[in-house]
């Protein structure tokens, strides 16, 4: 089983062009990897580096705070055999929200893809089941972005009144 | 004295009226909304250190059909608030409604796009207790209070 510090060399070894960040936080380790190859990278965690579980699959938004893009598609990864943690990390632009599906690798990832659609209206290419998981059905945003507004546009009193 | 004197002793008289309020403020059933904290010390009520069976209250209904009190204990989101509508209409009259805490009455300090700002805003509320949570003593005497509403009230106004 490789560490985390080897797991970050042999991602870059096999994705040189590709990998366009890094870093180190409290003990855990991440890569960011372009979008186009974030699949293949987290295929190769799983089977050669032993990281067998997705634990989350989440996003920020980084509106206006000087980020190269707008959001970041992050995938926490565990490895059960060495207990080691990893995260990789993808850029989104706002114009194109779209990451391809990890669902092929993960039975775990169709849950945090409509958390993060229903949240932060990323689209998942190849989820085939990508409904809202959060909120009701017919919720009209994606309360996650940092330009919704916190008190919503009127959506909680959009109900009919009872009386006696 | 009248007309009890030519009763059999241990019949008495009374207005329907008197009587059927009578029975109603002693056996309200409550359907408990419990979503959040506050449906604790709802339950709290319940047991027998606080005992709401001596107001007559203790029968909890699950199922709408049999209850006539409602108490909405807890934080209302949009996806919960037509559940509580579809509740609350298939409850039968008369029936009487309880916002238990802060955040069933006015959205507490949750003044976010998911919360409901007050269950009032929607349903009708006959009494409202403050707190967060509302000790079992403020159900309790939310309950006095509903009992003295249906006491005083016109039978032919509910029916
Ligand atoms: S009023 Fe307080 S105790 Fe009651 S549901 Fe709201 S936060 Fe919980």
């Amino acid at each position: 089983m490789a560490t985390q510090e080897e797991s970050i060399a042999a991602v870059i070894a096999r994705f040189p062009d590709d990998v366009v960040g890094q870093g180190v936080h409290a003990g855990q380790h991440w890569v960011f990897v372009k979008r186009e190859r974030v699949i293949e990278a987290l295929q190769l965690l799983r089977d050669t580096l032993g990281y067998d579980m997705l634990m989350d699959l989440t996003a920020v938004d980084y509106l206006n705070q000087g980020a190269p893009e707008r959001f970041c598609v992050v995938y926490q990864l565990y490895s059960l055999a060495s207990n080691e943690y990893f995260r990789v990390k993808t850029w989104v632009p706002e114009g194109d929200p779209t990451v391809d599906t990890a669902s092929d690798l993960w039975k775990s990832a169709p849950w945090g893809e409509r958390e993060t659609w229903d949240m932060f209206g990323i689209t998942f290419k190849g989820n085939k089941d990508l409904r809202r998981i959060l909120m009701p059905t017919d919720y009209p945003g994606h309360p996650l972005r940092k330009d919704y507004p916190l008190k919503g546009n009127g959506e909680r009193f959009n109900f009919p009144k009872y009386s006696r | 004295m009248g007309l009890e004197s030519w009763m059999p002793e241990g019949a008495l008289t009374t207005r329907v009226d008197e009587l059927v309020k009578w029975g109603r403020k002693n056996s309200l059933w409550p359907m408990p909304f419990g979503v959040a904290c506050c449906a604790i010390e709802m339950m709290a009520t319940l047991t027998s250190r606080y005992d709401l069976s001596r107001f007559g209250s203790e029968a909890i209904r699950f199922s709408p059909r049999q209850a006539d009190l409602m108490i909405v204990s807890g934080r209302i989101s949009i996806k919960m608030m037509p559940v509580l509508a579809k509740i609350w209409e298939q409850m039968p009259e008369p029936k009487y409604c309880i916002s238990m805490g802060a955040c069933a009455s006015c959205g507490g300090i949750f003044d976010t796009y998911t919360m409901v700002q007050g269950v009032d805003n929607f349903i009708p509320v006959d009494v409202y207790i403050p707190g967060c949570p509302p000790r079992p003593e403020g159900l309790i005497d939310a309950v006095i209070k509903i009992q003295e509403m249906v006491a005083n009230e016109k039978m032919s106004k509910r029916h």
